[in-house]
Order: C-alpha cells, then structure tokens, then sequence
C-alpha cells in the first residue's frame, strides 16, 4: 500500500509537469490573444517529430533532442499566430473566428504529418538515460526525475523571464488589458508573435518529455491537448498559477484513476472533475485564488 | 505659434453608427485645450480616432507633419501602437489599467521608447513627484486601489515616455468633486514644454481657470468650427 501512494504520487507529479507546460500556454494564449488555440495539439505531434528527426539523422544527445523539441514547437507556434491571429484579430467575430482557424491548422497539420512522416509511431531516444535512483526504499526511474526537474527549471525560467524583461512586462500587460497595451505603445502584433513563440516551445518540452513515456504518432498532440484544455479551464483561463495548481490536481486525478479504477477510465475521470470544478467554481481556481486575496 | 495636431474633415464611427461629422482641429505648442460637450456628443470618439481605436474613420491627421489618419473601415487599434510612439498619450475613460499588475509595473509599461526605459528609474521619481500619493503604493496591485489611484496611475503612465501630446478623457468621471480638482490642478503642472494637452471634460466649472482654450462638442461637429470660442458661449443652454 506504501508502495502504491508512492507510486500515485511520483506518477502524478510527472504528468502535472507535462500538463502544466501545456495548460500554461493554453491559458497565456487566451488571455493575451483572445485565441482559444485548438492547434496546440499540432505544436505538440510537430515538435515530437522535430525531435525525432534530430535523433534520427544529427545526434541522440538527450540536451540536442529536447531543444529540437522545442525549436519546433516555436516554429509551429508563430506559424499558428501567422495564419490564425494576424490577419484575424482585429476583425469582427475573432474568437469565433480564431477557433475556427487553429481547428483547421490542426486538422489541417495532423494530415500533413501523416502525410510526411506515415502512420508508423516513433520512438525518442531517452534522453534522461535508463539508470533507477533509490532513495531509501523507494526507488525513481531517471526519466520521471528528468521530467520533472526539467519541467520545473523551464516553468521557473519562463515565469521569472515574464516577471523581470521588458518582453515579459508587455505580455503580462497584455494578458490584462489589450486596448491599455496599444495604448503604452506594445504592438500587439509582435508581442502576440513572441507568446506564441515561448508557448510553443513549451508545448515542444512537453512533446519531449511526454515521448519518454508515450510514442510519437501524427495524431499523438489529441489527448495532451484535451488535458492541457482540461487543466487550463480548471485553473481558470489566464491565471498562472491556477494553471499550475490544477495540473497538480489533475495529475492526481489521472494517477489515482490509473491506479484504483484502470487506465480507461482515465479521461472519464478527467471530464467528471473539470465539471465538478466548474459547477463550484465557473471561474476555475483562479476564482477561489482571488476570492482568498480580497 | 508651431502646429501639433490638425484634424480636418475627420469623421469616425462604429459599425453603422456615425460619431463624429467632418470635424476640423488645430492645437498649438504649449495649448491645454478644453474639450466640452454633453455625454454621448462625440468627445470621446474624437480622442479615440486621433489614436486610431474607432470603429471606422476618414479624415486627415497630422500630428507635427506626419499624417497619422486617412480611410480605414476595420481594424480598431491596429496601428495604436505605432501612433503612441509617435509621442502621444491618451488617458482613456475607464484607465485601460492591468488590474494584477503593480503600479511600478504600469508606470515601466508607459516608458516604451529605449531611451525612456533605461532612465525608468529617473522618471518614475519625476512623475511620482506630479502624483505623492502613488509613492506609498508601489508594489500594490492597480486592481486593488480606489478610482481616484487608479486615474493617477492612469494618468502618470501616460507621463512616462517622451509624450508631446496629452489627450485626458473625462479625468473627473467617477470621482468626488473634491479629487477631481486635485487631478486637474495636477495635470496642469506638468509641464508641456514644446507639447499640447487636450482635457475632454463635460463639468466646464472644472476647467475653469486650467485651460488656455475651450472648445465644444455637439452632435459629432465641434462648435464654431474649432477655433477660440469665449466659455460664455458654451456656457449657454443649446
């Protein structure tokens, strides 16, 4: 039984820093571009492909694969911003517009990867190396801690990178208020390139690190982008740290589910909790967060 | 005198809805200019439109020779920023504030030219110096401060970067009568140098005595055609 609460809980945090990184740019998409990004997803099969790709022809150096990874996702981010937000955003019906647009990137994207690269699913090197680490009784695997360490660092770096440059000034700014924005003289067309750079590329992490685990396939950006949603909406659209308290949350949920009821159920589970948060809360966590700091 | 602002036929809506018909402008090095009018004339459109945050617009702009207007039927605030940087601060109704972020954070966020934002420091001393009370609350988030705090951060971002022109939307509107003319009093101690200022304002007893010109503002059209009028004039009952 030890053993078991153990394992819930390493289990958990791993996935919660493989959904946060992927909540958090949902979340940081909506509220500074307005854009609910269905084409996340995308970002994420294409930054698993840039990964392999890296592996298969350059080097299998683990540090070479996840920036490869990451690098991608970039790409593919500002390629989204490019179709779906530049020429959309200020027109009448942007939101709508908006989802309609990354939908068809993400339709659109999967076909082109199948395309490219065939239906057979890819493996990734492990990039954190295959050595089991014990601490006392328990023992880690290196994957599970490089996730996490990883996901940590470059959650850190991202937030204190927001908190501290001009750059990160600007999109909080942006976060908050759009029209103040333009009005402080921030191009909101250059700002919204940059989010969708640094969220790509988190997006591209996530596809990393969730390939130490999971294959890489064309359509493999689906459920990660349904959970990113899932954690994004239950921390409540555009606050950070909702973001990240629900991915913990929703780890949790995803492990004990794992562990009491079977996998399949996972995503059952999944859905029953956003609504549950959802009926209490319509705000999300952000909405108790705020009601606490009044 | 030298020209900061000549607005000629300019006309601006939103969708189907005309706000402001043909209006004619011209400010002047070292104006602080009254915009008067009832609610719902136009007086806001027309700060919006210089901006290039209406609806829709026509017209010429020239804000000290460059053309910053001409035809657009979509796009509100697509060029905001650039117009911005040009030198010109809009302290709109509502404060456009970012309700989580610091009042040191805003005031970084107005100093958007490179040269502005290395000296951040410098003039954020200087424009605390306007606005004492905002001294004490720094590190407090805007979302948190009363509406008379939240028009001076408003107000002291705008004073931030190297603006020339000042365009201040209704700085009473919310506020006790008694703030409200400390506000004013306040803005016309900043000093305009080789700039202008344009109040809009529908109390004309606030402006009494603070601006150098009043214009009116009726129907979308300004009154007399934008040029001196005695506030006796608007004064009168339409």
């Amino acid at each position: 039984m030890d053993n078991d609460l153990y394992y819930v809980a390493l289990t958990a945090i791993t996935l919660a820093s493989i959904y946060g990184l992927l909540a958090l740019g949902i979340s940081i998409i909506w509220s500074s571009l307005g854009m609910i990004n269905m084409a996340h997803g995308f970002t994420f099969a294409a930054a698993g492909f840039g990964g392999w790709l890296m592996a298969q022809h350059l080097t299998q150096n683990g540090a070479a694969v996840i920036l490869a990874g990451m690098l991608t996702g970039a790409l593919i981010g500002v390629l989204i911003g490019a179709v779906a937000f530049i020429p959309l955003y200020d027109k009448p019906n942007f939101p709508l517009r908006s989802l309609i647009a990354t939908l068809a990137i993400s339709l659109l994207g999967a076909q082109a990867l199948l395309w490219v690269f065939g239906p057979r699913v890819k493996a990734l090197p492990k990039v954190f190396g295959q050595e089991n680490f014990q601490f006392g009784s328990a023992v880690v695997s290196a994957d599970k801690l490089g996730v996490i360490g990883t996901s940590v660092l470059v959650l850190l770096a991202t937030l204190i990178w927001a908190r501290r440059s001009r750059r990160g000034l600007e999109i909080r700014a942006m976060m908050q208020n759009p029209e103040g924005a333009a009005l402080v003289g921030i191009g909101l067309r250059s700002t919204a390139m940059s989010i969708m750079a640094v969220t790509g590329a988190l997006a591209g992490l996530a596809a990393i690190l969730l390939a130490q685990t999971y294959y890489v396939s064309p359509y493999a950006g689906l459920t990660p982008l349904l959970k990113g949603m899932i954690v994004a909406l239950a921390g409540g659209l555009g606050s950070i740290p909702g973001a990240l308290i629900a991915a913990v949350l929703v780890g949790l949920v995803e492990a004990l589910t794992a562990v009491t009821l079977g996998g399949q159920y996972v995503l059952i589970t999944q859905f029953g909790f956003i609504i549950v948060v959802l009926l209490i809360r319509p705000r999300g966590i952000a909405g108790i967060l705020e009601q606490t700091r009044e | 005198m030298k020209e900061i602002l000549r607005i000629q036929g300019l006309s601006a809506g939103y969708g189907p809805l005309g706000v402001l018909h043909g209006v004619n402008l011209t400010v002047h090095a070292g104006e602080r200019v009254g915009l008067v009018g009832l609610n719902g004339h136009g007086k806001s459109t027309l700060l919006r439109a210089i901006v290039g945050l209406t609806g829709w617009q026509s017209g010429s702009i020239r804000l000290r020779d460059q053309e910053i207007g001409g035809t657009r039927s979509q796009g509100p605030g697509r060029y905001t920023h650039r117009i911005v940087r040009l030198g010109l601060a809009l302290m709109p109704q509502g404060d456009a504030i970012f309700h989580g972020l610091t009042v040191a954070d805003h005031l970084d966020s107005g100093a958007f030219t490179r040269r502005a934002w290395r000296e951040r420091m410098a003039r954020r001393d200087r424009v605390l110096d306007i606005f004492p009370p905002l001294r004490a609350l720094l590190k407090a988030p805007v979302g948190k401060l009363s509406g008379g705090e939240r028009r001076m951060v408003s107000l002291a971002r705008g004073l931030m970067a190297d603006s020339s022109l000042f365009l201040i939307d209704e700085p009473s509107l919310g506020l006790a009568p008694k703030i409200s003319k400390g506000l004013i009093e306040a803005l016309t101690q900043i000093p305009l140098d080789d700039g202008a200022m344009i109040i809009a304002e529908q109390n004309l007893s606030l402006l009494e005595g603070y601006v150098t010109r009043l214009v009116g503002m009726h129907g979308g059209k300004l009154k007399g055609g934008g040029d001196a009028l005695s506030a006796v004039a608007l004064g009168a009952p339409h």
